[in-house]
């Protein structure tokens, strides 16, 4: 059963990875991402680092029904948030007629994908609550769950770097980002390049 | 502030890794609650709708 408990934890984790280099591949063909789509991003790497933690507290030692709660707790927690920003942004394009924002993958707008993933991390978090160990147990496949683990901190790098390029040394990011402010703000964008504009609908 | 986000979060990871579990508690509710005031800041300010 501890066996199990590693690999869904792990498959936790690559589920969502996935998501988010999806939307990475999104991004890298042009479809810049808005302010809520980085905040959902943001969720979801804070509902993988529930299992995330669980992981890498059994390197070091026996895990207990404790550290399966407080983990899984947190992924519910970032979930709940991630949920409330993904379902504001279906309900802001929800009206008969309004294309949504950016291209649809598989059926679907990256926003309406957020919401069925932070569902199902809710969902399965509970599950996974449902069969807490009665006695602290060892996880293995420790070597696995470190590529895994390792896995998830590339994504937050590279989302981090990302988004430095997309914001620049501004606040916040605009409405609609259609191109990486920091070449502007570093001077390395030549004379001809489009200044923001309004024509694609807000997020 | 969403780059800075994202540097809380890849810091809660590293905490986490290096056994710092305490700390990596921190980070993370830290994340949380920045990524909610931005949340807010984008909902409430640049866009139509109002929570």
């Amino acid at each position: 059963m501890n066996a199990f408990r590693a690999i869904l934890a792990m498959f936790c984790i690559l589920a969502v990875c996935g998501v988010l280099l999806g939307a990475f591949g999104a991004q890298l063909k042009g479809d810049m991402p808005c302010p809520l789509c980085i905040l959902q991003r943001m969720a979801m790497l804070l509902c993988v680092a529930g299992p995330a933690w669980l992981l890498a507290r059994s390197w070091k030692r026996e895990v207990d029904a404790i550290d399966y709660a407080q983990c899984y707790g947190a992924s519910i927690i970032a979930a709940l948030a991630g949920a409330t920003m993904s379902g504001r942004q279906v309900l802001i394009h929800i009206a008969p007629g309004d294309p949504g924002y950016g291209e649809p993958m598989l059926g679907m707008h990256l926003y309406s994908w957020a919401f069925v993933v932070f569902a199902t991390v809710i969902l399965v978090s509970g599950l996974h609550m449902l069969a807490l160990p009665r006695r602290a147990e060892r996880l293995p496949f420790a070597g696995a769950s470190r590529v895994v683990v390792g896995l998830a901190v590339a994504i937050a790098a590279l989302n981090m770097v990302a988004v430095f390029f997309e914001e620049g040394f501004h606040l916040v990011l605009p409405d609609n980002p259609n191109e990486y402010r920091l070449l502007d703000d570093l001077g390395l964008r030549g004379d001809d390049a489009q200044p923001a504009s309004s024509e694609t609908p807000a997020p | 502030m969403d780059t800075l986000i994202f540097l809380l979060i890849v810091l809660t990871f590293m905490a986490m890794w290096r056994g710092k579990h305490r700390a990596a508690g921190v980070l993370f509710v830290l994340a949380l609650v920045a990524m909610l005031l931005l949340f807010r800041h984008h909902a409430t300010d640049t866009l139509p709708i109002s929570l």
